[in-house]
């Protein structure tokens, strides 16, 4: 049988002592003041505006009472001493009122909120320098170490990770290649065309692909993927302690977490890399043919004049530069995960973008210290 | 105040939980739960005892609806999950509250937020309403205002119970779901736990339904057992009824040095 929905009755007797006379029937619940809402809601704002002491309440009809029914109730209830009700009705309506009166915490406004904001930005920053390079010398002495006990070196991790960050990114990488090479060199054919330097395209579309497309394309997809890949993983084991139990049983993090992914991504990237230079010459080849007329025996032919064998190690070299960043990134926000989701989410977020940040950082750097070389 | 002794409401159903027949599997084809029977009353505290791997929070799962059974009727609060009206479904799942065993706090919420949420979801209550309730239910577990601004990271094991308790019982439920909620606790926080359960019942009238090996808890709680072995519910009664069954994880359940330490404080 469905309760019955809450009613509330209001008589006023002027010419006795307590004027106003209240009688609350039927289910004051979240389901049972549904009905009457408007009603009863303009009835108790009429109570409300009576003094306390001129109200009378009956509230001994009411069959149910639940949390939603008492927070209206107390409210008009305020410091009524004439109640009738049941005794667990009066016990709910207690525990709300005393709910009800729970200390507020001020809202102040800070002028200086601005400067704090920036302060601790900046503070949180030099953190992250400290601990980044905290870690990377860590990563230093363990190398150092796995020098002298190769034993140690966590080949199954490092396997893995060269497994995972290398071979299985292949597809989308390569097809990603496949695609720019394509755009790249109808785009560069048709202005090329114009002043008859077909020939050129050979020249710009390889050494772009091979010094600096194919790495930063690698890169990029590998900070996307494998980066935050580690860094969620990372992060899930912070959350779940997984990491407080390895240094617990004695086993570096940095041994076992950090540097098998770092060394697996510095060697995966490049050959990443060089897989995208090849599908993105394909596509360049492809282009060229239909458009150009140049036949793919021609394009591969041409290829080791326009583009010089130091720009092709260049782009390996930078690859494994690329490669340790997006790793060392990933690790860095992943162990600084704290046990929350939000937490979690900010790390795999803040990691990406790091990651690749840093990619065009040191492509930057690269460009200026290399210009002179291929 | 004065005091009126009334008679209680009618109630709206005589059991909130009808399983017959249940049919459950996990994975492909392994059978966990043949035939199962399983009914619970508006008023009572229902213990599921089982032992380990016997299915009992699988059982739950299909009670609250979060898996589906391979065969056989669920219903809760006579609705069964799989009804087609969705505000029906919605409506009963509201009447529900659940003490997950390891509080399944949203983690990037405060505890004043998190016992916001389910109010906050439902909708028909402004700020102000809720800020009440939250407060409410926060000093019903026990708890200060100002616990209010943690997150559940900074909270101990006995804490994250209290707060999880008092989300499960926002809505203000008629069936309250507890997954061994003294877990984890140490004696005298088990005690104050149910203790604090033992109230809430008294001024709420929730029925709980609470899968537990703490035999304290359940002699100290329990109106029924019901007893999860072979496959089904091979016991449903009180304490006293059960104790006397002649199987094998009923006698060593109840019939160990613990079950006797427990029967003796009990």
């Amino acid at each position: 049988m469905p309760s019955p929905d809450a009613t509330l009755e209001i008589k006023t007797i002027a010419s006795d002592a307590v004027p106003v006379r209240v009688r609350a029937g039927g289910a004051w619940t979240f389901s049972g003041l549904k009905a009457q809402r408007s009603q009863i809601e303009h009835g108790l704002a009429e109570i409300k505006k009576q003094a306390p002491q001129s109200v009378a309440w009956d509230l001994a009809g009411m069959v149910e009472l639940d949390d939603t029914g008492a927070v209206w109730l107390a409210e008009a209830l305020r410091d009524g001493q004439r109640i009738e009700a049941r005794p667990r009705h009066r016990e709910i309506l207690r525990q709300v009122s005393e709910g009800m009166r729970a200390p507020r915490e001020p809202v102040q406004f800070d002028p200086l909120a601005g400067v704090v904001w920036l302060g601790e930005t900046a503070a949180d920053a030099m953190v992250h320098l400290r601990d980044g390079i905290g870690l990377l010398g860590q990563l230093a002495l363990d190398v150092a170490g796995m020098l002298r006990r190769p034993r140690e070196f966590p080949l199954l991790e490092f396997s893995a990770g060269i497994f995972r960050a290398g071979v299985t990114a292949l597809p989308v990488t390569m097809l990603v290649g496949f695609l720019i090479g394509i755009v790249l060199t109808y785009l560069s054919a048709l202005q090329l065309k114009r002043y008859g330097a077909d020939l050129l395209v050979i020249n710009i579309v390889g050494v772009g692909v091979v010094r600096e497309l194919g790495p930063m394309l690698a890169s990029i997809i590998a900070a996307g993927r494998s980066g935050s890949a580690i860094t969620a993983q990372l992060g899930v084991m912070r959350v779940t302690e997984e990491v407080e139990a390895l240094s617990v049983m004695g086993i570096s993090i940095t041994t076992r977490l950090v540097l098998p992914r770092v060394l697996a991504l510095a060697i995966a990237l490049p050959l990443v890399s060089f897989c995208t230079d090849i599908a993105a010459l394909v596509g360049a080849m492809l282009v060229t043919k239909f458009t150009l007329g140049i036949t793919p025996g021609a394009f591969v032919q041409a290829l080791p004049q326009a583009v010089e064998v130091s720009n092709f190690w260049i782009g390996i070299g930078k690859s494994v530069a690329f490669g340790f960043a997006v790793a060392f990134v990933a690790c860095h926000y992943g162990l600084r995960v704290l046990p929350n989701t939000d937490s979690l989410a900010v790390g795999v977020t803040r990691s990406v973008v790091a990651s690749i940040t840093c990619v065009i950082i040191l492509d930057a750097i690269f460009a200026i210290m290399l210009r002179n070389v291929g | 105040m004065v005091d009126v002794a009334h008679g209680e409401p009618v109630p709206e159903e005589e059991y909130v939980i009808e399983i017959e027949g249940l049919v459950n599997t996990v994975g492909s084809n392994t059978i966990l739960h043949r035939d199962l029977n399983l009914k619970v009353r508006r008023d009572e505290v229902m213990s599921l005892v089982g032992g380990s791997g016997s299915g009992k929070t699988q059982l739950i799962r299909v009670i609250l609806g979060l898996k589906r059974p391979a065969a056989g009727k669920v219903r809760v609060f006579g609705v069964s999950w799989d009804d087609p009206n969705a505000k029906k479904v919605r409506d009963a799942r509201r009447r529900m509250g659940m003490l997950f065993q390891n509080g399944a706090l949203y983690s990037a919420l405060t505890v004043y937020d998190n016992i916001a949420f389910p109010l906050r979801e439902r909708g028909g209550l402004t700020e102000e309403d809720i800020r009440g309730i939250v407060h409410t239910k926060l000093a019903q577990v026990e708890l200060n205002p100002s616990h209010g601004k943690l997150l559940p990271a900074n909270l101990s094991g006995g804490m994250v119970k209290r707060v999880s308790l008092a989300r499960a019982l926002a809505l203000s439920p008629d069936l309250l779901i507890l997954d061994e909620p003294t877990a984890g606790l140490d004696p005298d926080r088990s005690e104050g736990f149910v203790r604090l359960i033992k109230r809430l019942r008294e001024d709420h009238r929730f029925a709980v339904v609470m899968v537990t090996h703490d035999l304290d808890t359940l002699f100290e709680l329990t109106d029924r057992v019901a007893v999860l072995a072979d496959q089904r519910i091979i016991a449903c009664d009180t304490l006293e009824v059960v104790r006397q069954m002649d199987h094998k994880f009923v006698q060593n359940f109840f019939g160990g040095d613990r079950g006797r330490r427990a029967l003796q404080h009990g």
